[in-house]
């Protein structure tokens, strides 16, 4: 297999001098998609909930020569805990998909939101790093009309057979980062986009959908939003995806984690623009400063409108919205401790706010959990997160979270739903996890037990439950 | 029974009405009676569409005096409505006025144009009540009134329940019903059009108001007590409103919990929530917390039927004035005055702004406290028309109005104000609304 790589390459390369160039075009691709078929896999795994076991089957590219994998962003829910996340494969395109190899979970890079695997040593010899097709100086950027091309993957079953897909540029534009937009498809969510010389592109993203008119005996041209998820028309170039590559979590849970605190920022139309005298610039609004953030600690208001960041304006973009993940972007790039300076509008005044980024409080698939499976309930610790959903000052934050209820089970028939909020459990105050997890684990454990009382909270409003345990 | 919610096809009525044999002999009573319900039409404003709209819609009413006052139900005559016409039972039409209307216990009082029945020369008669509280299962009770436009549709069936509880947070056009009251239950075949018709027994003295019934139920129909529709009717004549008193407890049924509270059976108001930010969480009452007594009486709050004539007693006392509730809280007993505020719906006062295309409702209390907002302010958003400035600007149905050119709208006036402005000297208008609590701005432009 290695010796194949190197034996072919040279012999490529001096083809491509020797003969006219569209008889290049018509020869070296099925060459070129044989090398580069080697930084792509198929990666399957297992979220573990209190009731089943789901697969999950997607399409990783190799990122370095230690065996690193990149999954896409939406592969995974943010809420599900990382140590739901079971039993890691790895498959060879087009190889028998009885054979895998293992792979462990490194985490999710907060700022490209890419999930980074690692297969087993074994594995890596015969992987290549997409890096490795990345062009020595830097890429223009794709014209309109230019050929681009990638790999698909067939299914588990058809043993992730890959497959040559291509396709002209219809755009490019900034979503923040450089992204363009072809005629077709040209590559797998998440797998890389080559140039018609196989340098490396880009990489293939995932979610976004094309609307069609959909016709029945019954409906007449409903607008439906159709998406391909095996196959990608658009991909973020490689100049903004290469420095990504690196940025491999050093912790499961992505930490550190840059926060701000300004939550719900909002972008605005050009029309709100020109009403607030930004010219050709945009901003966001802050919907709310959250409790005991750094923006909060830097005199940042609800309402205000971010205008600029380290004195650079937020750039205008379409559609608006881009605004906000570009805000998100520039936290994010930053590491907790960094100085955050930023201009708002309060009104009609120009305010200089500098924050301090800190790190970001504990998120809810950070939060410990247990099942109390005879009881049918998961319950979490609240985390800062819950606060700032049920409007709850850091100082009374108490309790736990119902993340799980079972169907039928005794706190379930209780009336019991998820993300109830338990405040008491018999007729006393849970202050803390700790103690919540005593107090269920003692009613689990008494088997003389008949039933016991759950103050909990929903909406705003309270309600007590009794549960019947026998 | 709500006309808008049931369906049911013409070929089930014809089936009904053919097993429904009347062989006894008519007493005059009932006679009388059938000369005192009216069929109503109403044409009433809706502000659902960014704009407003009429829509039409028919139930019943009974008369109640000589001088022309008609009782129905809150959901038939609303404030909305523009246009009553009351068709007789010598099938002459009348105009008529809303005198006043409580969506509590879903009634509504009308007033017949006396001067035109005068000029027209043209009778009628008045129906008596009889006393709700000693109804029984089983006793035959008949519904009078307009079932799908059908004028003087006589239906029979027993009493199936006399104190049936259910409350409904948006059961009348939107706003709460059933809290202060129970029904009585009847199979009598109640259906879209019936609302606001008499239930009677034998005589044709009314038992009840007939207000709704179950989708999708066979003869599951619900009316207003007599004893209940009395007193309503009594305030609504006096004043046109019914005043309540609120504290913001929410009560729960203790069912099988009295052990676990260590109570005696059948005493007991469970608290199940208090309203943040309402007297009785002012005073320091908490989810959890054991009602013992009110203002010295004991409570017993052990079955859901229980609790409106609790609640009841709350609502009717003075506005303004302390209530006394000894609570019980774990091992201790704690004494609480609570002073009472006048209840307010969950659904604030509708509008529109036609130039805008923008139709909104006032954010209650309540609204806000269910929907996590930091107050009462603003206004939402329940219609956009398309291609008017709102739709354009992007607002949509749900938005939360918050801000009109940096100015807070803590009032409906405060954004009519706006909008007279803007009418008069038409200029782009800043707007900031949140959805889902996230704040957006927009520019309303002529």
């Amino acid at each position: 297999m290695k010796f194949r790589i190197h034996s072919r390459l040279p012999a490529l390369l001096l083809f491509a001098f020797l003969v006219p160039l569209a008889a290049v075009r018509a020869a070296d691709l099925p060459a070129l998609f044989q090398e580069r078929v080697k930084s792509v896999v198929a990666v399957e795994f297992f979220i573990e909930t209190e009731l089943d076991r789901r697969p999950t089957v997607t399409s990783a590219f190799v990122a370095d020569a230690n065996g690193t994998l990149v999954m896409v962003p939406g592969v995974i829910d943010g809420r599900v805990q990382s140590s739901q996340l079971k039993d890691f494969r790895v498959y060879l395109p087009g190889k028998p998909a009885s054979e895998f190899f293992h792979a462990v979970y490194l985490g999710q890079d907060p700022l490209s939101g890419w999930h980074f695997v690692r297969v087993e040593e074994k594995l890596r010899a015969q992987l290549t790093p997409v890096t490795a097709f990345a062009a020595t100086s830097a890429l223009a950027e794709p014209a309109m009309a230019d050929d681009y091309w990638g790999i698909g993957l067939r299914r588990k079953d058809e043993d992730f057979l890959p497959y040559f897909l291509s396709g002209r540029i219809s755009n490019v534009q900034s979503l923040p980062e450089r992204t363009a937009i072809a005629l077709a498809e040209l590559a797998a969510p998440g797998l890389p986009v080559f140039t018609r010389d196989g340098s490396l592109a880009g990489v293939a993203l995932g979610g976004f959908g094309s609307t069609y008119l959909q016709f029945s005996r019954s409906e007449r041209g409903t607008p439906v939003m159709l998406m391909n998820v095996e196959e990608s028309r658009v991909f973020q170039l490689v100049g903004a995806v290469l420095p990504w590559m690196s940025r491999v979590p050093t912790s499961i849970n992505g930490r550190p984690i840059a926060w701000l605190g300004a939550y719900g920022l909002q972008p605005m139309d050009p029309e709100v623009a020109a009403f607030l005298k930004l010219g050709n610039q945009s901003g966001c609004v802050v919907s709310e400063v959250l409790a005991d953030s750094p923006a909060q600690a830097a005199g940042m208001k609800d309402r205000d409108i971010i205008v600029a960041v380290d004195g650079r304006p937020v750039p205008r973009f379409t559609p608006d919205q881009v605004a906000v993940s570009y805000l998100e972007r520039e936290i994010l790039k930053r590491k907790p401790g960094d100085k955050f300076p930023l201009t708002v509008l309060r009104g009609s005044e120009r305010v200089e706010l500098v924050a301090t980024l800190a790190d970001q409080p504990k998120l809810q698939r950070e939060a410990d959990r247990k099942y109390f499976e005879k009881l049918g309930v998961t319950v979490r610790d609240f985390v800062y997160g819950d606060g700032v959903m049920r409007r709850v000052k850091p100082a009374d934050q108490r309790g736990v979270i119902a993340n799980f209820v079972k169907n039928n089970s005794p706190v379930g028939t209780a009336g019991l739903r998820p993300d109830d909020w338990i405040l008491e459990v018999d007729g006393t105050e849970v202050k803390t996890y700790a103690e919540a997890v005593a107090k269920l684990a003692a009613i689990e454990a008494d088997a003389t037990r008949t039933d016991f009382v759950l103050l909990t909270s929903r909406n705003n409003a309270t309600a007590v439950l009794r549960v019947k345990l026998k | 029974m709500t006309r808008k919610t049931l369906r049911l096809t013409a070929l089930v009525l014809g089936l009904w009405a053919t097993s429904t044999p009347v062989h006894a002999a008519m007493s005059r009573g009932f006679n009388r009676l059938l000369d005192a319900v009216v069929r109503i039409d109403v044409r009433e404003e809706t502000f659902d569409s960014g704009a407003i709209r009429f829509t039409g819609s028919i139930g019943s009413g009974v008369i109640l005096s000589d001088d022309g006052l008609i009782l129905t139900n809150a959901h038939v005559a609303s404030p909305r409505a523009v246009e009553l016409s009351v068709t007789l039972a010598s099938l002459e039409r009348v105009n008529a006025t809303l005198v006043g209307w409580d969506h509590w216990t879903d009634l509504a009082l009308l007033r017949l144009d006396l001067a035109e029945v005068k000029r027209r020369g043209l009778k009628f008669t008045h129906a008596e009540f009889t006393d709700s509280d000693k109804l029984y299962p089983g006793e035959t009770a008949y519904a009078v009134g307009t079932p799908f436009g059908l004028t003087r549709t006589v239906t029979r069936g027993v009493i199936s329940n006399v104190r049936r509880y259910f409350a409904d947070n948006r059961g009348v056009e939107g706003y709460e019903t059933g809290l202060f009251n129970t029904w009585l239950q009847t199979d009598a075949s109640i259906n879209p059009g019936n609302s606001g018709g008499p239930l009677v027994d034998e005589d044709g003295r009314v038992m009840g108001i007939n207000s709704r019934g179950y989708l999708g139920a066979e003869n599951l129909g619900f009316a207003i007590p007599a004893k209940i529709a009395q007193r309503i009717v009594a305030g609504l004549a006096k004043d046109g409103r019914i005043t309540r008193s609120y504290i913001g407890l929410v009560p729960g049924s203790l069912l099988d919990l009295e052990s676990f509270y260590a109570l005696k059976q059948n005493t007991g108001l469970l608290v199940n929530s208090v309203d943040p930010g309402s007297p009785a969480a002012v005073a320091g009452l908490r989810g959890g917390d054991i009602v013992l007594s009110i203002n010295g009486a004991p409570v017993d709050g052990r079955f859901p039927e229980q609790l409106p004539p609790i609640q009841n007693l709350i609502a009717s006392l003075p506005v303004g004035s302390t209530v006394k509730l000894v609570v019980k809280r774990g091992e201790q007993t704690l004494n609480y005055a609570v002073v009472t505020e006048e209840l307010k719906s969950r659904q604030g006062e509708e509008w529109a702004f036609e130039k805008w295309g923008l139709t909104v409702r006032k954010v209650s209390r309540a609204y806000a406290r269910e929907n996590q907002l930091t107050d009462d302010t603003g206004l939402l958003v329940i219609g956009v028309q398309p291609g008017f400035p709102a739709a354009v600007a992007g607002l949509n149905r749900g938005d939360v109005v918050t801000k009109i050119n940096q100015q807070s709208i803590t009032s409906l006036d405060t954004a009519k104000k706006a909008y007279v402005a803007f009418t008069e000297k038409p200029a782009p208008t800043l707007v900031e609304a949140q959805s889902d609590r996230q704040v957006s701005l927009y520019i309303l432009k002529p």
